[in-house]
């Protein structure tokens, strides 16, 4: 397997990497760097588990092979600081198995950063690609909701 | 064209296992040399929110703040049998084995106290915020850390045995003891070319008697409602030979955020 050299930036610290061309971004965040805050669910890009933020736009990291991330940013859920996000989802109890959490908190993040005041469609549309089989969605959707709040400068709703 | 629709379901739930079956529940609780109080338990905490409710109803028992429950939780060497995490019965089987192993542990403490305090009877103690008082002399009081320094080691079992019944030879009867009482309904709307169906509003009503955490219970009601709309608008197995045919996420859709609406839950404490 012919092996390919890539620079990227993972939540702040930068790798220099060499990667066989088949590997895919999630086989090395989680299987190489060991940040298996990552999950996957499908391995087809339709459930959203292994949501990681790349260049600023959310991308199914199972879809993605490593070396396409040479010369990117990227960030997991280990690298997320917002703590805001993080508290909203636990008070409004957005999070039930957990499995989805990292990628809904991705997509989260990824909204907020470019809409600090999204309605409730926009909110639905954002996290339309992640699965979650136990929520219902709308304590993550009231999750989000409060967290743009917050940010805006109120105190919750 | 698009018409609109209004459905209305009600049903009733057994919780637990049911119909004879054994269906017991075990937890430990144990004074720490801090003071606070340990509880073993074996509930598989799966999202739900066993461990939130079983700490919630330790403190709840003794007179504790949550911050002074230690929870060992989902060790097999260490915590006793709780059954499954199943058929809805971890709130109401294991936090009845909590509850009753605090209680006893809560005896246990209290007799300790009538030594320390100079009272005659235990009748009468009260514990709040990790003081037991005397209730009619407040300022007469022990810290459970001051028992707990003073006695080897304070421990208590509670096992909790829900009540079921078997059915009879026709399987007519009352198999369970608890049962809870839900109705819902929603407005749809069904585009009658296409057979696609928008619900528009939805509204939950559960009879849960005592919601020990409104908010887990809502999240629960969040989660079976977009469940029960995959079953009725989506989900399908397809199977052919014996294997499935649609077993990816791409054939076999479930809900997405954008096919739930919000929903308004009401629920009813009736214990
Ligand atoms: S694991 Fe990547 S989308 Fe499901
Ligand atoms: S919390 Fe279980 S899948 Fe979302």
């Amino acid at each position: 397997m012919n092996l390919k050299k890539i620079d990227v930036n993972i939540n702040g610290k930068d790798y220099c990497l060499e990667v066989e061309e088949n590997l895919r971004l999630i086989d090395l965040l989680r299987d190489k760097l060991h940040l298996t805050g990552t999950k996957e669910g499908c391995g087809e890009g339709e459930c959203g588990a292994c949501t990681v933020i790349m260049d600023g736009e959310i991308v199914n990291s199972c879809l993605v092979l490593a070396f396409q991330a040479d010369k990117c940013r990227i960030i997991t859920i280990e690298g997320i600081e917002d703590e805001i996000i993080k508290n909203s989802f636990i008070e409004e109890g957005a999070v039930q198995c957990g499995f989805c959490t990292p990628g809904m908190v991705l997509a989260a993040k990824s909204l907020l950063d470019k809409n600090l005041n999204p309605n409730e469609e926009e909110i639905r549309e954002a996290i339309s690609g992640n699965l979650c089989r136990c929520t219902g969605y709308n304590k993550i959707v009231s999750a989000i909701k409060k967290a743009a709040s917050i940010k805006r400068g109120g105190d919750s709703e | 064209m698009k018409k609109r629709g209004k459905g209305i379901a009600c049903i009733f739930y057994g919780t637990g296992y049911g119909n004879g079956f054994p269906d017991v529940s075990r937890a430990y609780a144990r004074l720490l040399k801090d003071g606070k109080v340990e509880i073993s338990v074996g509930a598989t905490e799966v999202g739900q929110g066993a461990k939130t409710v079983m700490v919630q109803i330790a403190a709840e028992t003794l007179g504790l703040s949550d911050k002074d429950i230690v929870l060992i939780n989902e060790d097999t060497s260490k915590t006793p049998d709780a059954g499954t995490a199943a058929a809805s019965r971890q709130t109401y089987n294991t936090g009845n084995a909590v509850k009753i192993a605090c209680e006893n542990l809560r005896e246990k403490i209290l007799d300790e106290a009538v030594k320390l305090l100079g009272v005659n009877t235990k009748v009468g103690l009260h514990i709040k915020d990790g003081l037991i008082h005397v209730k009619s002399y407040p300022s007469r009081n022990v810290s459970l850390k001051e028992i707990a320094e003073n006695n080897k080691e304070l421990k208590a079992e509670g096992i909790f045995t829900a009540q079921t019944t078997q059915m009879d030879e026709n399987g007519q009867g009352a198999p369970y003891w608890p049962y809870t009482f839900a109705s819902c309904a929603v407005e749809v709307e069904v585009d009658t070319e296409t057979g696609e169906v928008k619900i528009l509003r939805a509204k939950h009503v559960l009879d849960v008697g005592r919601a020990v955490n409104p908010t887990l219970v809502e999240g629960q009601i969040d989660g079976g409602f977009a469940m029960g709309v995959g079953y009725a608008l989506m989900e399908d197995i397809g199977l052919k030979e014996g294997r499935m045919t649609n077993g990816s996420f791409e054939k076999s859709i479930i809900p997405t955020s954008l096919d739930i609406p919000e929903i308004e839950k009401v629920l009813i404490e009736y214990p």
